[in-house]
């Protein structure tokens, strides 16, 4: 009997173009939600989370000395050979890297080498703005990756876009770990 | 003395005229697209100017630097005349829709119409036809298999929509006892055409998204299935003619249903000037366009056809039938 019940009353809403004046009310609501998109170039952007894998750096340890110990296993790891390390001997007998070169161009940023290193000494940070118009730029060597940004505490937030990361300049968000970007998306 | 003030006047409103029209475009497709970005949750145009605010001036800029271009085998002749063809008839039709009753400057009445023909209704409708000579001329003229598919399209969407428009605007008519607009607005003084005419309204109104070819009812130009349409291989200026053409009859649409039903510059309740709220009416149905436009999917083709001859021309007959029968 409700089934019948719930026929009519839709063929009654077709009749007055329910349907039609559901789909327009939900259009208007979204019409003054929030909007989910963020002025990236100009200026927001989005910060990724801690554990995001983006661009590589090389740590130093307290005496500002570079923590790699040469040892290669990064570069055997790679699943796609795009580290190539050459060790040398240093003055205080200490095994570094004479060179040290990730072609960022082939890597798929897997963090096989952060999780292989022995020594603490790469791992992957969160820029993520290093496109280039050249592949051969993307061929990054030891001095450079020191100089990367590490590591942000915070993460998963809107920033200003404009701020020097080029730097040692780490962006911190002030939205807490965990930010729910979600929420954004549906008006509830 | 007389003459040339009168003949002065009536130039200064056809000049006042076109430079409106010809400059609202610019603010409706910003407006557009802020309300396309913010129902689909983005923000629309936002790097130009405040807001995105002079982002129809870069368009406009890139449009006219645009390459001009023929296709090879086109009608050069009928490609060319296509854009004024489309172009023209909705800023003519114009020159019969009154905007208010006058106002008074420096002590003189100013009517804010151009000319207050008696058969103002039957010009609006045979001008208007004219335009959908641009489309077919601009989509054959192109050689080009989807342009001539969008202008077939259009040629038969133009015929069947406004044999349900023209019957249903006759119950107004009928109401009014008049075809002048101006005699037509001044008969809802007291209550609005859309109370006795709703249907006559819904028809109107529906019939009336189709004659402006927009969504749900652009087959014309979908661009999901035929490129642009039939304006797929034009460029440059010549395009922009044809997209100021399309929001002329959007906008000769809504000013035309606030006029026949929904009072003209009657106001209710607030006691606002008459062209305020003859320009606040006209505003919320261009709105309800764009609006349109971001919620419902293109209809089919033969469902236009379909909504077209056996839902809208019966509704428009009956309504016509109620009408005379309630006349009576
Ligand atoms: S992230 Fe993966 S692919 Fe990239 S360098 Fe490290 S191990 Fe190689
Ligand atoms: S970065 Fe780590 S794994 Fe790679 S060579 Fe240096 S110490 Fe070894």
């Amino acid at each position: 009997m409700s089934r019948t019940l719930d026929r009519i009353g839709t063929w009654i809403g077709w009749a007055f173009f329910a349907d039609l004046a559901n789909g327009l009310a939900l259009t208007f609501g979204y019409m003054f939600s929030k909007s989910v998109t963020m002025q990236y170039p100009d200026k927001e952007k989005w910060l990724p989370y801690s554990r995001y894998r983006g661009h590589h750096f090389l740590k130093r340890d307290e005496e500002g000395e570079i923590k790699c110990v040469a040892c290669e296993l990064c570069a055997r790891i790679c699943p796609c050979y795009c580290i190539e390390v050459i060790p040398y001997e240093d003055e205080k007998g200490n095994r570094r890297p004479a060179k040290f070169e990730i072609d960022m161009a082939r890597c798929l940023f897997c963090g096989l080498c952060e999780d292989a290193c022995p020594a603490d000494a790469i791992a992957l940070g969160q820029q993520y703005e290093f496109s280039s118009f050249s592949s051969r730029d993307l061929v990054i060597g030891r001095d450079d990756l020191l100089g990367k940004p590490g590591k942000a505490m915070t993460g998963g937030g809107v920033v200003a876009a404009r701020l020097n990361t080029e730097q040692d300049v780490l962006v911190e968000t002030s939205e807490p770990q965990g930010y729910n970007w979600w929420r954004n998306i549906r008006r509830t | 003395m007389e003459l040339v003030v009168a003949l002065g006047l009536i130039v200064f409103k056809v000049a006042l005229l076109i430079a409106i029209l010809l400059l609202l475009p610019l603010p409706l497709t910003w407006l557009e697209r802020k309300i396309a970005g913010h129902v689909q949750q983005r923000m629309g145009p936002m790097r130009v100017g405040w807001h995105g605010l002079l982002q129809p001036v870069a368009d406009g800029v890139k449009l006219l630097t645009k390459e001009d271009h023929i296709p090879a085998e086109a009608d050069r002749f009928l490609f060319k005349l296509a854009p004024i063809l489309a172009l023209a008839p909705p800023f003519v039709v114009f020159v019969a829709v009154p905007f208010g009753e006058s106002v008074s400057v420096l002590g003189t009445e100013i009517t804010l119409y151009v000319s207050n023909m008696n058969v103002a209704l039957l010009f609006v409708f045979a001008v208007i036809g004219i335009e959908v000579y641009g489309v077919i001329f601009g989509g054959w003229a192109a050689n080009s298999k989807y342009a001539v598919l969008g202008s077939l399209r259009t040629c038969a969407q133009m015929i069947s929509y406004e044999i349900p428009m023209g019957f249903a605007v006759i119950g107004v008519v009928m109401l009014a006892q008049s075809m002048s607009l101006l005699d037509i607005v001044r008969a809802q003084a007291n209550v609005w055409n859309i109370v006795y005419q709703p249907v006559g309204f819904f028809v109107f109104f529906v019939a009336g998204l189709a004659e402006s070819q927009r969504i749900p009812f652009d087959l014309a130009e979908a661009e999901g299935d035929l490129g642009a349409g039939f304006h797929t291989e034009y460029s440059g200026i010549r395009f922009a003619f044809f997209m100021v053409s399309e929001y002329a009859i959007m906008l000769l649409t809504s000013v035309l249903a606030v006029i026949l039903f929904f009072g003209g510059w009657n106001g209710v309740l607030v006691p606002l000037p008459p062209l305020v709220w003859f320009v606040l009416k006209v505003a919320f149905f261009v709105y309800v366009f764009i609006w349109f436009r971001f919620t419902f999917p293109r209809y089919r083709y033969d469902q236009l056809m379909a909504i077209g001859w056996k839902v809208l021309l019966p509704l428009s007959m009956a309504n016509i039938i109620i009408t005379g029968v309630a006349f009576l």
